[in-house]
């Protein structure tokens, strides 16, 4: 009689489900209903970010531009709105969305807490780029403004997030964003790009592609309502008009293109042929960053091919009396040049 | 006033002042704050070095050194020195082992056993206190020390020769590539070697690799190099039923070929489930990469030895013999501690039958798997022993619980075959001693240098669920042929 179980049993195991369901605070109850509040309080933040960003830069945020953003209907933006008012959040100003001083610190702190994040995954953990914005979007709602002082003090109270966004101070004000993009930058003109947007994914991820990052130095080959051709350390890219809207940058006024196109990257170095390091790429981050500089890949130093592998990649490098094996993505963000190499 | 000397309280700037000073420049300084002081320190450091160290000519450099670098990666001989190297390796422990082992067995379970219980009945110890400490501890003890002892003895310090030596990073170097298609980092394949000698050990090895990514994915997948536990398994098996197959002149050749199929199935899989894992699980953890490549050095033989037998030999038969000591007891107490007039071990090998017979094995063999945790050694020793017990063959072995080896292969195959044992029990034998958990040894390592239950769990259940699929299949092909 396999099946015959004992009633005593039966009870227990009732028992034993109705703990796990209803328990106070770890149950599955409890949890789910945890999890219901955080979603509400996170879809509140966010809706108080976008507000603060639309003000930064000139814009008014509307009812449609909420629902867009979060990607919510009319109607829940709407509701969203009514909660954020009982809250003493924001307010209607003759029908214009304004938000209260209580909302406009909130946003804030949303607003730092995320590039905050951003710039923590970029320079301590190198976590991968792409997961940068996406965990720093989930992040941004669980950090006190404590938690994000004492990580601001950590990272050395960074003013730029690796997207190039400002770090707003924690009772500052947000800047805007930089009038600039790459589409209205005339051909042969050399530019620096200050800031990829990271919002929304979609374009993100497709700017992320092309390996486009601050800090690097472009100039526009040729234009066309289709398509932007341009060049940028070392590699000639191709966008659309509708992506490089979201690629911000500043002019050089010193430089001319064709010192530019004469930049090197240690990948490119032939055996035999000794040369000069210039600086790391901006799209060399975090743990690796560092890792190159205290193997003494910094300005000045004379770097040489020593070996290939059988495979072909990694190359060594003799640097310094050492000798180091970097694989081909490595070497590529090492800047070189075949001017002014010294003797050792 | 002199800046060195600390300024009298009454000007002494109040805390702020002094912050809202950094923070001005702070403000200031362009870039990173990191990078500046490194380039800082290393044009300080050059400035120092060009001072003080004299450089002979560079003529006199491109020295031996250089001259080995292309030979060893060279496009030509690059990967057969590399197997020439490791086949000598392999040859020298495997063949070398054998005597010590067979030396120490004879001294720790033919004399000092024997002798120790002779010890407990003079002293009148009850007939169960006998066999929990003698037959079941301390045998499982002496059979895990003869047998693993010897090969690392060997292994390690061979392998720490050539690591003094400065080659192992160029073997890191050649295979960096293939590595990298799995996601992993060419120093796993020196992690992977170490793992040919004990996998406890490989794992330990793995802090070598910095980028934690890495790092884990060489833990993970240490388990599919053939360890020294685990390579009589292969060659006795192979010889029993494999060789068997082949006409007689062939088999010692058909054999060794089944036993080396195993150990490339084993490579194979350690970058198959890093190019898996590295694709799911993995994805977002941190990355880097580079690789120092030292000059050669003449290696410090005596230290070599040394560090070998106290850092990799020593440190990991002890965590062995810290497991194999409750795993005796468990043992010998579930082949004598009877339920219903059967004894424990029977009633999990008949529970276990099923399983067993399903995916090509039978509940002895998983039943030994179960209670050999501690190391792979005690493995195919359990299985005779249990095997005796549940056929009950009459004048084979010691007696319930008391593990024993048979001298000729024959015996074993006979013995085996009474236990219902065919080709296809062999080979998925063989397949499963590759792919199943680690012992308890590298678990506890694993969660040691990971710090983290989860990845334990995983690294246990990974190799485990693989062996089951690839024994049910091969199984299940064998029987519709």
């Amino acid at each position: 009689m396999l099946w015959a179980v004992p009633y005593e049993f039966s009870i227990g195991l009732g028992l034993l489900f109705m703990a796990i369901l209803l328990w106070p605070r770890h149950g599955l109850a409890a949890r789910w209903r945890q999890g219901q509040e955080l979603a509400r309080r996170m879809r509140r933040e966010d809706a108080l970010k976008h507000i603060l960003k639309c003000e930064a830069n000139g814009r008014v945020a509307t009812l449609d531009s909420i629902a867009g953003v979060l990607q919510i209907t009319t109607g829940a933006a709407a509701r969203l709105l009514e909660e954020l008012e009982a809250g003493a959040l924001v307010t209607f100003e003759s029908g214009r969305l304004r938000l209260r001083s209580a909302g406009r610190e909130l946003g804030l702190h949303i607003v730092r807490a995320h590039r905050l994040w951003e710039s923590y995954l970029a320079e301590q953990t190198g976590v991968a780029e792409g997961e940068w914005h996406h965990r720093a979007e989930r992040q941004e709602h669980l950090l006190t403004p404590q938690e994000a002082d004492t990580l601001a003090a950590r990272l050395g109270h960074p003013t730029r997030d690796p997207h190039g966004d400002a770090i707003p101070k924690a009772n500052g004000a947000l800047e805007g964003e930089q009038g600039r993009t790459l589409n209205s930058v005339d051909p042969d003109t050399a530019v620096v790009i200050t800031h990829i947007e990271d919002e929304p994914d979609t374009v993100y991820r497709q700017l992320m592609a092309t390996g486009l990052r601050p800090g690097m130095r472009a100039f526009v080959i040729d234009k066309s309502p289709t398509r932007i051709r341009f060049w940028a350390d070392g590699n000639e890219h191709v966008l659309a008009p509708v992506l490089a809207e979201n690629v911000s940058i500043d002019l050089l006024p010193d430089f001319r293109t064709e010192e530019l196109i004469e930049e090197e990257f240690l990948s490119g170095l032939q055996p035999g042929v000794p040369t000069r390091v210039i600086g790391l790429s901006p799209a060399c981050r975090g743990p690796e960053r560092r890792r190159l500089l205290d193997l003494g890949f910094v300005p000045g130093t004379r770097v040489e091919v020593e070996m290939v592998s059988p495979g072909g990649d990694p190359t060594a490098y003799r640097v310094r009396g050492t000798v180091v094996a970097l694989r081909r993505e490595q070497a590529n963000l090492i800047r070189v040049s075949s001017r002014d190499v010294p003797d050792r | 006033m002199d800046p060195h000397r600390p300024s009298s309280s009454s000007e002494r700037p109040t805390a702020e002042a002094i912050l809202a000073t950094a923070e001005r420049w702070r403000q200031q300084l362009a870039g990173d704050v990191h990078e500046q002081v490194v380039e800082g320190l290393y044009r300080q450091a050059a400035r120092v070095a060009d001072r003080a160290v004299s450089r002979p000519d560079r003529a006199a450099m491109p020295t031996i050194d250089r001259r080995i670098d292309r030979l060893v990666t060279s496009r030509v001989w690059g990967f057969p020195i590399m197997l020439l190297l490791f086949g000598a390796m392999f040859w020298l422990t495997i063949s070398g082992a054998n005597v010590p082992s067979t030396l120490l067995a004879s001294l720790l379970v033919d004399t000092v056993h024997p002798g120790l219980k002779g010890v407990f009945n003079s002293l009148g110890a009850p007939g169960w206190l006998t066999g929990l400490v003698v037959d079941g501890m301390y045998l499982a003890t002496a059979w895990v020390v003869s047998v693993m002892l010897p090969p690392m003895a060997i292994f390690f310090p061979l392998l720490t020769l050539l690591e003094d030596f400065g080659y192992l990073p160029r073997i890191a170097f050649n295979l960096d590539r293939l590595f990298k298609q799995a996601g992993a980092h060419g120093k796993q394949a020196m992690t992977t070697m170490m793992g040919f000698g004990c996998n406890a050990a490989g794992v330990l090895a793995a802090r070598i690799i910095d980028s934690p990514r890495e790092r884990l994915l060489a833990i993970l997948t240490n388990n599919f190099a053939l360890c020294n536990g685990r390579w009589p398994t292969q060659f006795l098996i192979a010889t029993v039923f494999v060789g068997t197959l082949a006409p007689a002149p062939l088999a010692g050749l058909v054999s060794s070929a089944a036993v080396t199929s195993v150990a490339l199935l084993g490579v194979f899989m350690t970058l198959a489930v890093g190019w898996a894992l590295s694709r799911t699980v993995l994805r977002g953890e941190v990355s880097t990469f580079s690789l120092e490549l030292p000059p050669y050095r003449p290696p410090r033989v005596w230290q070599a030895l040394y560090t070998s037998l106290i850092d990799r030999t020593l440190f990991v038969l002890w965590r062995a013999v810290v497991f194999a000591l409750p795993a005796g007891a468990v043992i010998w107490l579930s082949a004598n501690v009877h339920i219903g007039g059967e004894s424990l071990a029977t009633h999990c090998v008949r529970f276990l039958d099923p399983i067993g017979f399903l995916i090509g094995l039978n509940g002895v063999i998983l039943f030994a798997y179960v209670i050999a945790i501690p190391a792979n050694e005690i493995v195919i020793p359990t299985i005779l022993m249990l095997t005796v017990m549940m056929t009950g063959s009459q004048g084979i072995g010691e007696g319930a619980g008391v593990l024993f080896k048979l001298d000729s292969n024959r015996a074993i195959g006979q013995l085996l075959t009474a236990g219902g044992w065919t080709v296809l029990t062999g080979v998925n034998l063989m397949l499963f001693s590759l792919l199943h958990n680690p012992c308890s040894t590298t678990l506890y390592t694993i969660y040691k240098e990971t710090g983290s239950g989860k990845w334990t769990l995983v690294a246990a259940a990974l190799p485990l669920a693989l062996g089951f699929i690839v024994t049910f299949l091969v199984a299940s092909l064998w029987r519709m042929m």
